[in-house]
Formats: structure tokens, sequence, C-alpha cells
């Protein structure tokens, strides 16, 4: 394997909630341009793993590193300038989308360019006004996230992480509080951003979309990465006795 | 119509006097509120900390001056403060003292409230998208909190307004208490007048507080 080409490093990662242990000994690495999906049960830590990944949560054991520099550590003795440099590196969009309740689509996603990274007014308004296009949402930049449906919110929210030109996209569940029909507009922005060879962590309960986008999948299963390999293999012969009873929860046997 | 005796209203300087009643009521809660908004915010800030000693010393605040009813409090420090401690107050004094830790309670509660009500995905979001506390608090948290709390305090300063009609009972000759100096004044003359002055300072704490209601109505909807 190329090491230059590492973008993300999980290193022994183990986070703890008091006694429980959530990830036991976690380790693996990203490499520029590669999409990773991750599945698992719920409550198999996936989404704290990503959270473990910029920082949202303390972790007891190994290191994260994006560029080959410390973003979360055991111990936390990240300073916290390093930190907010450092998850510039990392987008993130949450399954709620998050959007700040008080400002318009437009200025949610251009608040964190002007004000963390200084740039200037009129070229992130038009990158933003670009990518709102893109997502099929131009018309709404000035319109306040409650006038939004909740797939539209959810677009706003991935170009809101855009805008901060990421390393690497984290996708938290980001369709899991959606109504159905508004699932399909939001995975094929996320489609889209695949083919653009961007590097992307994504939790997700939508097989079918995890196969057609991922290069590799994770399945992870009591804080612990059970199985991992290349979707055609991974969804058509699992190896492991866990993963197919994973994946055969998904299916439905006629009873008529 | 029965006669009200507004007739009394416009001897001498009977409205003017009312009106320089009206002056006194909402001086006195105006200069309140300017104390304790900023003390309140303070307060409530510190309340949202951790620190345990610091929670339960203003959670004691709190309570104390919230169980106390504004009059006992108006007592205490007119009447109580001034012969234990032998200083000198004046009614006017003792009121904004009074109505300044009342609001200050009050708003520290406000500012709690609001401060909490703000989701913690609210930080988490601003924190991936790199801000460090500073701007996360400065473009995120503070706007959010001001928005929810703009409307919540102008209730309570006109909650303020209205209770300084107690301030009588400490000597402070406020529009109330103006109103009855007049009545008495007026006993023979113009028996039924109770009616008519009283009605009077109804609808001037009325157009004091009112337009203020609609302040806090307008920025709700507004802000929703």
């Amino acid at each position: 394997m190329d090491t230059s080409q590492i973008l993300l490093e999980i290193d022994h990662l183990t986070k703890k909630f008091g006694d429980q242990t959530i990830l036991q000994d976690v380790s693996f690495q990203v490499r520029k341009g590669e999409v990773i999906v991750i599945i698992g049960p719920s409550g198999c830590g996936k989404s704290t793993m990503l959270r473990c990944i910029n920082a949202l949560e303390e972790i007891q054991g190994g290191e994260i590193r994006v560029d080959g520099e410390t973003v979360n550590a055991a111990g936390g003795n990240v300073r916290s300038a390093d930190l907010a440099r450092l998850r510039q590196k990392i987008g993130m969009v949450f399954q709620s989308y998050d959007l700040f309740p008080h400002l318009t689509v437009l200025d949610n996603i251009t608040i964190a360019p002007l004000k963390v990274q200084k740039r200037n007014k009129a070229e992130i308004e038009q990158e933003a006004m670009q990518w709102l296009e893109r997502v099929g949402l131009a018309d709404k930049a000035k319109s306040f996230p409650r006038e939004l449906s909740g797939g539209q919110k959810q677009r706003v929210a991935i170009v809101r992480a855009l805008c901060m030109h990421p390393e690497v996209l984290l996708f938290d569940e980001v369709t899991a509080a959606l109504d159905p029909e508004m699932v399909r507009e939001v995975l094929d922005v996320m489609l889209d951003l695949a083919k653009q060879e961007r590097t992307m962590l994504i939790v997700t309960h939508e097989m079918a979309f995890a196969r057609a986008v991922a290069d590799r999948v994770l399945f992870i299963d009591s804080g612990n990465i059970v199985e991992e390999g290349k979707p055609a293999d991974f969804f058509t012969h699992p190896a492991t006795e866990r993963a197919q009873k994973f994946l055969h929860t998904f299916e439905f046997e006629a009873v008529k | 119509m029965p006669d009200l005796g507004l007739e009394v209203l416009f001897k001498g300087k009977n409205a003017v006097r009312l009106l320089g009643g009206l002056w006194i009521a909402l001086r006195i809660s105006l200069i309140s509120v300017l104390i304790s908004i900023p003390l309140g915010i303070l307060l409530g800030a510190l309340m949202t900390w951790k620190n345990p000693v610091m929670r339960a010393i203003l959670r004691v605040y709190l309570e104390f001056i919230r169980i106390m009813p504004q009059l006992v409090l108006l007592f205490l420090v007119y009447f109580g403060t001034t012969r234990a401690f032998g200083w000198d107050l004046s009614g006017e004094v003792a009121s904004v003292i009074v109505f300044s830790l009342w609001g200050t309670a009050e708003m520290s509660d406000l500012v709690r409230g609001a401060l909490q009500s703000i989701p913690v995905h609210q930080y988490e979001s601003a924190a991936a998208l790199g801000m460090n506390r500073v701007q996360t608090y400065l473009y995120i948290i503070i706007p959010q909190t001001i928005r929810r709390l703009i409307p919540l305090s102008i209730n309570l300063i006109t909650r303020m307004i209205k209770t300084t009609s107690l301030i009588l009972m400490i000597g402070v000759v406020e529009v109330l208490k103006v109103a009855q100096q007049i009545i008495e004044a007026n006993r023979m003359a113009s028996p039924n007048a109770a009616f008519g002055i009283y009605l009077t300072v109804f609808i001037l704490y009325f157009l004091a507080c009112w337009p203020i209601s609609l302040l806090a109505k307008y920025l709700e909807k507004r802000w929703k």
C-alpha cells in the first residue's frame, strides 16, 4: 500500500462511556479518494466512531491522525487551536442536519468559511451558490432552515461541510431521520461526490446505496471491526456468521 | 352614565401630578431594569457552570428572592436594614435596590433557561466546522440565546412596572399614591372620584405596559 496516500489513520482506538466499552482497539486507514461505508447493528459504536474522528468525543485509548497530525488522542492533549485547524480538514454531516436556525441557508454555508477561514465574502458566496445550484436548492438561498424539508436541510448541511474544503467527509446516518421519498435526493448528492473521488466515511443503513457507493465496507459489531471487504464480496458472500446474520435482517421471506 | 368624578382630574394640577407619579414608577423600574439585565446575564451564565459551590449560592439567592413576596423585601430593606445598619435610605433608593435584586434573580433564571435550551448539536455543528469557543458563542450560541431571551425579558420589564404599585407602602409617592391623595383631597366635593381616578391610573399603567407587550409579541413572531 502506498502510505503517502493515507489521509486518515485510526490507530488502536478505544472509546468508553463510563465502564461500558463502545469501541475496542479499532484500527483502519483511509486513503485519499476512498469511500468507506461503515455498517453494523444499532448501538455497535459506528456513529460514536465518526464522532471520535473529529474529536467530538474524548477517547480512552489510541490515536486518530489526519494528514499525519494527531486530531484526537487518549489523554486529550491536542491544543484547541490545532483542533480547530484540523477539524477544518474533516467535514461532518449529522443525522439531525443541525443547521443554525437563526441564519439563512446562504449564511449557514458561508459563516464558517468567512469567520474561521477568513476567506473573501464574494468568492465564498459564489461557491456556495454554485453548490446550491448543483444540489437543486439555488432558489432557497435566502430561506431559513425552518422553511425547508428534511431532505433539503440535509443537502444544505452537506454543502455547508463542502464549502470548508475538507479533505475527508464524515456522514453520520444522514438519511436516518428522513421520510423515504427524501432519502433518494440526499443519497444522489453523495453518489455525485463519490464520483468526484472525494474521500468519504459513511455510516448508513441503506444497504443498496452502500453497495453502490463504497470502495470498501467495514462491518462493525460490539465495538470491533468484524469484517471488511469490497462491497461486491461483502454483500454477496459475507465471510463471518455475524455479518450474514446482520445482512439477513434486511431481507424478507414471502409469507403468502 | 354614573358620575365618575372625572372632573377632579382637571382640577388644579391633578393630571400633571398623576403623570409625575407615573414617571416616578417608570423611572424606578427602568433604573432597576438597566441594573438587572447585565447582572442577570452574568449570573445566568454563571448558573450554567458546572461548579457546584457557585451553583448552590446562585440557587439559594434565586429561591430566596422568589419565595419572598416583593412587599416583604421592600419592608426588609427599607425598615429592616436601615434600623439594623443605621444607614439612611430614601424610599426610592430602597425600591431600586429591591427591584434590582428581584430583577437580577428573575433575569438570571431566564438567561440560564435560554442558554440551556440551545441544543448540544449546535455547539457540535459549530465545532465540526472548525469554530473555536469564542466564535461558537459569538456567531452561533449568543444570537440564538438573545432571540429566545428578548420576549421573556420584556415581559419581566412589564411585571416590574406593575409591581412598583407596592412601593407606596414604603412612602414613595408614585402614581397610585398620588391617586389616593387626590381622592382623599376631594372626598367631600367629588365622593365618586375614586372610580374615575383609579380608572385613569389603570389606563396609565396600560399605556405604559401595552406597547412593551406588543413589542415582545412582535419579536417573538419574527424570530420564531
